[in-house]
């Protein structure tokens, strides 16, 4: 059973007297353990794909089945359940609490799901160090680099030991040298288990994953396997 | 419950953070708590009070009179048609009512009282029967009461309250020292124990004659005289008031088909047409008090929809990992709750204490009311809830895309 299976999903947006299609039928299926990325430029439809994929929107048609479970139908409550427990979501602007430490950031979805508080703060610090945050726990976001909330961020989305990670242009706000540092936390996320989807409009950030979905115009257009000569290609190295 | 803890606290974070807004907010519900309870504890002291003063005519006590409450002007008119009350009643009701145990007329008026060289120009003097000390709540303080011999015999014996005491025998015992009522001299028997005062009235300056000798002095006042009542015990109150009635109707002709000319009074009904009298003007001034507090939510509401227009990406934040529409709702909820509650009880106190300086300004004496508190603290928290909520379901229904992307 695939993790993630889309049936011809359509998204439809309602403009007044137009109708704009996000997507026109994509039909995907994601296996545990992928490393996939989303490829397209900007209108291509691969944010519609992703809050698809992350249950954060429910498709206009088609089916979505996640683990098995048919969640294109399901409501807003439920859907929440799905990406508190299932889905760890990693933003391109980080989306931390501003006001609150690293630690409550991270805290967060424990909070949701009823947590008891000491069970909850061990997590949230097992986290923290899984991304090497340890002596980073009281900080505020504005007290951190641009790489160190996106760790913390990445930190929130593993807390819960998500069934898949989803990454929206993880690095478009971080500088190359950081930007790099975080595909390695990803890889190496990946390499322990993870399943690993990443949004992206760049073919370097995409060919760290082993198979890129290139979505243009609402339609996945090519559905390629990363080889190393690709990875080469894109001067992508891994350690 | 748990979660609940935690997103109280989160609430709690959010109000600190913007803590100049939030204590801006708090003083709209301040306001108009304070003005709510101030009001209504000043009434109720006012009640109280009331309240005190008419039990001293004692739960077994009534009043017959031809006046009655008069609550209009035709009532006034109407009353005043009336036949006067006659003293031939008492002896009437001593013998035709069994579970009457005392029986005493009263008269009264404002007369000139003198001794020596002091005076004073508008005092109450009343003429009653002897057996109206044993009726009415005062004690004899010093010296004693007239007795029933002294009336029938028309002597002229007054009975003082400590206020006549004070003003015209300031030095002097006043037992044995006259009086001069109206002109006429009067001996000075006995002293009245001090009641205090009510209402800035002092309750101990009268001076208290016997009946005859009033009468004969003044002469019968045509719309003054009352009759007053003690039954045996307060189980046959009601029979004791039924067989007074029936004695008047028959000793001033009434008609079967035509009601009382006269009315009865107690201590409880009194204080029923008082409150039914300032029934209106207690509504008026809960009411005027209450749009401040209307206000104060309005301001909640307003606050709280900024408040959410605000932080739409951090609802979409919370919303992508995890929250449930409730955890959003409650979570703007308890913030318009701890707004509204915090303003409810800072008012609360605020209200007591000014109800107690407005109650003491015109001198009576208040407890603070567990009613009033109870109260604030219900309608504040209502009106956390009733201005909070539409903020919140605002919140809680925001889609997690749109919430997300909001700039």
């Amino acid at each position: 059973m695939p993790l993630i299976e889309t049936k011809n999903i359509w998204k439809t947006y309602d403009m007044g007297s137009i109708q704009v299609h996000a997507l026109r039928g994509v039909t995907i299926s994601i296996e545990k353990g992928d490393y996939v990325a989303i490829m397209g430029p900007s209108g291509s439809g691969k944010s519609t794909l992703m809050n698809l994929i992350g249950c954060l929107d429910t498709p206009s048609q088609g089916e979505y089945f996640f683990a098995g479970k048919k969640v294109s139908r399901m409501e807003d409550d439920e859907l929440a359940v799905i990406r508190n427990k299932e889905i760890g979501f990693v933003f391109q602007t980080f989306n931390l609490m501003p006001r609150s430490t690293a630690l409550h950031n991270v805290e967060l979805p424990l909070i949701y799901n009823g947590t008891p508080r000491i069970e909850r703060e061990a997590k949230a610090k097992k986290a923290l160090e899984v991304v090497d945050l340890t002596d980073r726990m009281t900080h505020r976001p504005n007290e951190l680099s641009g790489g160190q909330r996106q760790r913390v961020a990445i930190a929130r989305a593993l807390v819960n030991e998500p069934s898949l990670i989803l990454a929206d242009e993880p690095t478009g706000n971080l500088d190359s040298k950081t930007g790099l540092e975080i595909m390695q936390l990803f890889s190496d996320l990946h390499g322990n288990g993870n399943t690993i989807i990443i949004v992206t409009h760049e073919a370097d950030i995409a060919s760290y994953a082993d198979r890129i979905l290139h979505i243009r115009d609402g339609r996945i257009e090519k559905d390629q396997r990363v080889t190393q000569e690709d990875r080469i290609a894109n001067g992508t190295t891994l350690q | 419950m748990m979660i609940f803890w935690e997103i109280f606290r989160m609430a709690i974070h959010a109000l600190g953070v913007n803590r100049l807004r939030s204590v801006l907010t708090l003083l709209g519900v301040i306001i108009g708590v304070t003005s709510v309870i101030t009001i209504i504890s000043a009434l109720e002291g006012l009640t109280q009070s009331i309240r005190t003063e008419i039990d001293r005519l004692g739960p077994t006590t009534f009043i017959v009179s031809k006046w009655g409450i008069i609550t209009s002007e035709e009532g006034f008119w109407e009353a005043l048609k009336r036949k006067p009350m006659k003293f031939e009643y008492v002896k009437a009701i001593e013998e035709g009512c069994d579970d009457c145990e005392l029986v005493s007329a009263r008269v009264r008026d404002e007369m000139e009282v003198k001794y020596r060289n002091k005076k004073i120009s508008r005092c109450f003097v009343a003429g009653a029967t002897s057996e109206i000390i044993d009726i009415v709540d005062f004690e004899v303080g010093q010296g004693r009461f007239h007795s029933h011999e002294e009336d029938v015999t028309r002597r002229r014996v007054a009975f003082i309250g400590t206020g006549i005491q004070d003003e015209l025998y300031p030095f002097v015992d006043p037992i044995g020292k006259t009086i001069k009522i109206a002109g006429m001299k009067y001996e000075i028997t006995g002293i009245a124990k001090k009641r205090g005062s009510s209402f800035g009235n002092n309750m101990d300056n009268f001076v208290m004659i016997p009946f005859s000798t009033y009468v004969k002095d003044f002469g019968t006042p045509q719309n003054s005289l009352d009759i007053l009542v003690k039954a045996r015990t307060l189980e046959v109150m009601d029979q004791a008031m039924d067989q007074t009635r029936v004695i008047l109707r028959a000793y001033r002709h009434v008609p079967y088909d035509k009601e009382d000319d006269f009315a009865i009074l107690t201590a409880d009904s009194i204080m029923a047409a008082l409150n039914d009298i300032t029934k209106y003007l207690r509504l008026g001034l809960v009411g005027v008090s209450s749009i401040s507090l209307i206000v104060g939510g309005i301001i909640i509401m307003n606050i709280m929809m900024v408040s959410v227009t605000e932080r739409t990406r951090e609802i979409g934040i919370r919303k992508s990992i995890g929250a449930r529409q409730k955890d959003i709702l409650w979570q703007f909820l308890f913030e318009s709750l701890v707004l509204s509650l915090g303003g409810g009880l800072i008012g609360i106190a605020a209200g007591v204490i000014l109800g107690k300086v407005l109650i003491g300004l015109i001198n009576m004496n208040m407890s603070p009311s567990l009613y009033a508190i109870v109260l604030g603290l219900i309608i504040s928290s209502g009106v956390g809830l009733f201005f909070g909520i539409y903020p919140a379901m605002k919140a809680a229904r925001l889609q997690p895309v749109k919430a997300l992307s909001f700039e």
